[in-house]
């Protein structure tokens, strides 16, 4: 659903600003309050072309306080962390790690979780790591293992249990 | 010898073996010993727009290790790179998130004091190393071949968490290039995106960016085009035909990695550079 069907009759919420703002600080950026509406991030904007992401936009809705409706919309989940938005923003605002922000408030209230993200939290408890596969194919066709080429163990967490114990723990923690 | 660990990650250890093999065959030849460190886990960097917290500290955790062992780390994949570095910020900079962090990691036995110092790739060869010493140790340079670099996103960008290169004018790896032989010449689409953090929920919109910036390099006559991020080469390189699919062209540029380049000058052996592994067109490359 789109930013502005969401927003057309909504009513701000600054308790749930007032947090995001705060987890902003803890991460030494700063906040909405800066932004200017220059628009310099959505100029340079990666997503902006393919997927119509506007950061300057979702600055200015969180500035709103409008942070239902940015969580429910499916365009925070468009951003491809190129990070020239954060490189570039003349008030060091980062509107990056505002959209990773809001994803993690999505995915703590519940929201279903776009694309493989589920996949990958998945193999990452269970194996350490996003993948395991340790097998290739080369142009002719010929499969090659991780062990065929003389490289060393792959690397990965030998007690798995008590890394998943951690992880579990800080699966629930907010920044 | 300088010694460091070594930190893989995830995807160069599972699949984008040709910048391990060449990583492990070249760097020795410049009197870098790499450490192989078990136990580590990813980086967090991907789960980022799930939990930062959990980026952190699976960051934190592997920084712990090193640690341990009381190595540098060489981070070749920029992704996990940034993911480190950020964490040492993070908990340099804010007591709650670091105790936190640090009550976690005693139940895995860990400590983390953040005394682990970072090195990419690039400046591990440009900034420790360096472009004279690479110059001596040079064995067969090459004909001067018109190159186009690509760096990845997180190994430049954001120049406030510390990055090992210049954000808007990145120029390390064509300094080692030029030191031997090649003739990288800078273009447009220098600090574009390759598209892949999307390739989590937006597949076709990620192949589509890949393919753009391969279109406009194959259009300005490149001969070849170097990276250094598993990521970033997993899409040029591995996705290439795909992603020419997607912009309606037959994308053919040879794609490789800055280390299997250095390599070959060097005198490695090119059995052991993992070129086989290469799928796009690297043989229009050998017959130069």
């Amino acid at each position: 659903m789109s930013i502005r069907d969401l927003t057309s009759m909504a009513e701000a919420q600054g308790l749930q600003r007032k947090e995001i703002n705060e987890r902003l600080k803890k991460l030494q950026n700063d906040v909405s309050d800066y932004c200017y509406q220059c628009a310099k991030c959505t100029s340079g904007c990666e997503a902006h072309k393919l997927l119509e992401l506007e950061p300057h936009k979702i600055v200015a809705l969180l500035k709103k306080g409008l942070i239902d409706e940015l969580v429910n919309a499916d365009v925070i989940w468009t951003c491809m962390s190129c990070l020239k938005c954060f490189e570039r923003c003349p008030q060091k605002v980062a509107p990056v790690e505002i959209l990773y922000a809001l994803k993690n408030l999505a995915v703590a209230n519940g929201k279903q979780i776009p694309g493989q993200y589920t996949a990958i939290l998945q193999s990452v408890l269970s194996l350490g790591l996003i993948q395991d596969i340790q097998t290739v194919t080369t142009k002719e066709n010929i499969t090659i293992k991780r062990d065929d080429l003389g490289l060393p163990l792959l690397s990965k967490p030998t007690d798995s249990a008590t890394f998943q114990t951690a992880i579990m723990k800080l699966a629930i923690e907010k920044i | 010898m300088k010694k460091y660990g070594l930190y893989p990650g995830c995807l160069m250890p599972t699949e984008q073996y040709s910048y391990e093999l060449s990583l492990r065959e070249t760097l020795p030849l410049l009197d870098v010993e790499l450490v192989d460190i078990p136990d580590f886990s990813c980086c967090g960097e991907p789960l980022k727009s799930v939990n930062k917290m959990m980026t952190i500290y699976l960051s934190a955790r592997n920084l712990a290790l090193a640690e341990k062992h009381n190595l540098d780390l060489l981070v070749p994949c920029p992704m996990c790179h940034l993911a480190l570095s950020e964490c040492k910020r993070i908990l340099t900079g804010n007591e709650e998130i670091h105790e936190k962090i640090t009550a976690t990691l005693e139940s895995e036995h860990l400590k983390y004091t953040g005394k682990t110092n970072l090195f990419h790739t690039v400046d591990l060869l440009y900034d420790v190393i360096g472009v004279d010493e690479i110059k001596k140790h040079v064995k067969t340079p090459f004909k001067e071949l018109k190159t186009a670099v690509h760096y990845g996103c997180h190994l430049i960008r954001p120049t406030d968490v510390g990055r090992p290169v210049n954000a808007e004018n990145p120029q390390k790896i064509e300094a080692i290039l030029k030191a031997i032989g090649l003739k990288p010449i800078d273009y447009a689409q220098k600090l574009d995106c390759c598209g892949a953090p999307l390739l989590v929920n937006h597949p076709e919109t990620s192949l589509t960016k890949t393919g753009q910036k391969l279109q406009a390099v194959q259009n300005q006559g490149f001969e070849l085009f170097v990276d250094v991020c598993p990521w970033c080469h997993k899409m040029f390189d591995s996705r290439q035909t795909k992603a020419g699919e997607t912009v309606a062209t037959k994308l053919q540029v040879p794609v490789v990695y800055l280390t299997q380049l250095l390599g070959v000058a060097l005198g490695a052996d090119i059995e052991k550079l993992g070129f086989n592994l290469n799928q796009s067109p690297i043989e229009k490359l050998l017959l130069k």
